[in-house]
């Protein structure tokens, strides 16, 4: 009887070793193995449609823009001119959508944070006016970054409607939120 | 009044008479975004029939961009790829296919690879309203390589040469 309960606890003792092994080599191997990132990006009929929704806002006061649409990394997704636009008008746009994409937020609202006299809420100074000398950046209203689980996936530039910056970025914000729904 | 002064006036009269008509055209040959998307939704029709997803440039006759498309799952090189296209088919008034056969090394004209930006690859169209070219389009990605993407293109530039026809009927 003795020895049986001794086999037995061997052998519970023993499961239990090799379990954790398992377990310590799964957990290794997990550590070890590469992953590569999957990522998530503003398609090609997303960016469609952001575009199509600044030309019809801009629209109702007769304004031609040119629109850029930037992807998860910043790059071209879509940039179509406005009729009579002069040429340097479509990068003016894409610097606009790419500004918005990589600092996340309005082109108006990082304007504010990086102009040279900002100042945090306890009237601190903030001097983060170097960042405006990055390039593909531009200080200009018109831009607005595409935001899906809190980061920007893409962005969207206007530029050339008639009201000026404000009424640009007011264009953006409706491209962009004709697929709100789609991000969720 | 002179005969010389009367000469002068006569003179100038012709010129702004030349002038006021070369405007107007210069005018009206600009390629506009309906135009350009005409490309775009043909280029597209046409990669849903291939099962691909191209990138495309459409450019107007100064060689400027009118618009840009990068496809979902394009590779890094494809849009500027796409760019450099239209602007060898805009630039030397041929698709680029044609004009990659034209510059081979050893042939007379091997020399004009040289000019910048210019590509020798195929999937670069001329849009042609007439003899006329008013702007190009490049296709970079298509599944048939060099032909599929120069059939791609030839799509969009058919779409936009035949909105510009359509608007000079009515006109």
């Amino acid at each position: 009887m003795q020895k049986l309960m001794a086999g037995l606890v061997v052998g519970v003792i023993s499961i239990f070793a090799v379990s954790a092994g398992f377990a310590l080599m799964q957990q290794m191997t997990r550590q070890f193995t590469l992953q590569s990132l999957s990522g998530n990006d503003i398609s090609v009929e997303q960016a469609l449609l952001v575009a199509q929704g600044a030309i019809d806002a801009c629209k109702k006061d007769n304004s031609v823009i040119t629109v850029a649409v930037v992807d998860h990394v910043g790059g071209v997704r879509f940039i179509v001119r406005g009729d009579g636009a002069s040429p340097e008008m479509v990068d003016n746009a894409r610097r606009k959508a790419y500004t918005a994409r990589t600092f996340r937020q309005p082109t108006s609202t990082w304007m504010e944070h990086t102009a040279i006299d900002a100042v945090d809420e306890k009237g601190k100074p903030i001097d983060l006016n170097g960042q405006q000398m990055l390039e593909n950046t531009i200080a200009q209203k018109g831009g607005i970054p595409i935001i899906w689980h809190n980061d920007a996936i893409g962005g969207v530039g206007v530029t050339g409607s008639k009201g000026g910056g404000e009424a640009d970025e007011a264009c953006a914000k409706a491209g962009a939120d004709t697929i709100a729904d789609q991000l969720f | 009044m002179s005969h010389r002064s009367l000469m002068l006036k006569a003179a100038a009269a012709a010129a702004v008479l030349m002038i006021a008509p070369q405007a107007a055209q210069a005018q009206s040959s600009g390629l506009t975004s309906e135009q350009a998307l005409a490309a775009l939704r043909a280029v597209q029709a046409y990669a849903k029939n291939d099962g691909s997803d191209p990138s495309l440039a459409v450019i107007d006759r100064d060689g400027n961009t009118v618009l840009l498309l990068q496809g979902n799952n394009a590779a890094p090189h494809n849009l500027g790829l796409a760019q450099r296209k239209a602007f060898t088919a805009n630039q030397f008034k041929m698709r680029s296919i044609d004009w990659r056969d034209r510059t081979k090394p050893g042939q007379p004209q091997a020399s004009e690879r040289e000019t910048p930006k210019a590509i020798p690859l195929g999937g670069g169209v001329p849009i042609m309203v007439g003899n006329e070219v008013i702007g190009a389009v490049g296709v970079s990605g298509t599944k048939g390589g060099q032909e599929g993407d120069t059939a791609g293109a030839q799509a969009g530039a058919d779409a936009a040469a035949a909105l510009v026809k359509r608007l000079q009927a009515q006109n």
